[in-house]
């Protein structure tokens, strides 16, 4: 097996800068999420108001939009006709990150918004009652509910990376410069080369190992 | 500081839970004494300043709640919550959002820790504290910031009876050099020992209010005495 994957790495180099633009786009995308959605979700949290039912239903139909649709919007924002046509970012890797945040953000900020609802209130209570002012609280109630939001971003990671329909309208699935292991994995079942298709495959699901692990050692040690 | 309600209302839809005309809690300890449901905690929550009134009035030495007030204010509500860290980060979570600095936060320390013998709970973290344990923790993180007025919902509950006594000890302290202690309990036998003024709540109304030797030697309501006589 390890015989295998030496042959088969020294033969197809061209597929590490894949694996690490992969990481680089979905990273970000995750990263950028949920600096927006820990934030306001923690904040939509704590408030009552009188749309929050509503804003919760429509967020949860978007944290089951189709990566295809998300794609498309994009697509038309950063099209050179498109609003932001201008920036030409169409078919970057730009693009790609910014439709994964589109795809991750609602699944971020509705995660953290039911995760943390309960104990956000006593916490923020509590807060209130020593003295702390709305940053101290806000900070207060993310390092105390940090294993519930790890688990949220990583599960935002874990869509950003696997998805492929966003990528590959926004990136094109460009050799050398938007190709990630998702649109790869398609590329290549589509030329019939299932064995290098199935490689990029299990290094995804390593990735998904690895970041399982991590979270799993991090809950133990907490 | 003095603490004075006017006309202070608090409804939910038309259920009226709360209805105040007149009070005064003055430096010293203030205990409120009453049944549950009688509208004791939605009190001291409008006086802190944490639920808003449907009407009426609270003053603080005669000014309206503000922000500077609230620097004034700490409340340890009746099931508090500690953070998830040690006790002894907890103690002083309070000092630091207060923007306190290193030497002040030792010296309150210093003085506090003593009451109720919580040295060997300062590394366990909170999860590790028993109900007393942490009812002890959660007092001293109100106890060491020193403001003004300090109201406590049934803050000995969870303690056994020795530690409640210490509790007592550090109440007194808390309540020293002109400050005011708003202390909710059930607990008659605790406001015949420290209570310098009591006040009888039921059905959201205040019944008996005065000096503690006035309501408790010689109440007039038929409820308190009942309860007094058990």
């Amino acid at each position: 097996m390890f015989e295998f994957i030496k042959e088969f790495s020294t033969n197809y180099s061209d597929i590490y800068p894949v694996i690490a633009l992969s990481l680089r786009v979905s990273l970000t995308a995750a990263l950028v999420a949920s600096l927006f959605g820990l934030t306001l979700g923690v904040i939509t949290a704590l408030h009552e108001f009188k749309l929050k039912k509503s804003l919760m239903r429509v967020t949860n139909t978007l944290m089951s939009l189709p990566p295809v649709l998300i794609g498309l919007l994009v697509y038309m924002l950063i099209s050179r006709k498109g609003p932001l046509g201008s920036y030409g970012l169409l078919f970057s890797p730009s693009a790609m990150i910014i439709a994964q945040c589109a795809l991750v953000f609602p699944i971020i900020f509705g995660l953290t918004v039911s995760s943390v609802s309960e104990a956000a209130k006593d916490i923020e209570l509590t807060c209130i009652t020593l003295g702390a002012g709305r940053r101290d609280t806000i900070l207060t109630i993310l390092s105390e509910c940090r294993m519930q939001l790890l688990s949220v971003v990583t599960a935002g990671f874990g869509r950003a990376i696997s998805e492929v329909g966003a990528v590959m309208m926004v990136g094109g699935n460009i050799r050398g410069k938007t190709r990630v292991m998702t649109t790869y994995i398609a590329l290549e079942t589509g030329k019939g080369n299932f064995e290098e298709a199935v490689f990029i495959g299990f290094v995804l699901l390593f990735i998904s190992f690895i970041i399982n692990i991590t979270l799993y050692r991090i809950q133990r040690r907490e | 500081m003095v603490i004075t309600v006017e006309n202070l209302v608090k409804d939910y839809g038309s259920a009226r839970v709360l209805d105040v005309e007149d009070l005064q809690l003055n430096e010293g300890i203030n205990v409120i004494l009453g049944s549950n449901g009688s509208g004791k905690s939605t009190l001291i929550s409008l006086i802190s300043g944490l639920l808003k009134p449907s009407s009426g009035n609270v003053l603080y030495n005669g000014k309206k709640f503000n922000a500077s007030i609230r620097n004034h204010i700490s409340v340890l509500v009746q099931k508090p919550y500690l953070f998830k860290k040690s006790s002894y980060e907890n103690i002083i979570s309070g000092l630091k959002y207060r923007k306190v600095n290193r030497d002040e936060i030792e010296l309150r320390l210093e003085k506090y820790l003593d009451y109720l013998d919580v040295e060997n709970l300062l590394n366990k973290k909170s999860h590790w504290l028993s109900g007393g344990e942490r009812a002890k923790i959660a007092l001293l993180r109100t106890a060491v910031l020193e403001t003004e007025v300090t109201i406590l919902d049934e803050p000995t509950a969870a303690m056994d009876i020795e530690s409640t006594f210490k509790a007592e000890v550090l109440l007194k302290e808390m309540a020293s050099k002109n400050r005011t202690v708003i202390l909710v309990t059930h607990d008659v036998f605790q406001a015949r020992r420290i209570a310098d003024y009591v006040l009888f709540m039921d059905k959201g109304k205040i019944i008996e209010m005065g000096l503690k030797d006035d309501v408790l030697e010689n109440p007039k309501n038929t409820l308190l005495k009942q309860i007094l006589n058990k």
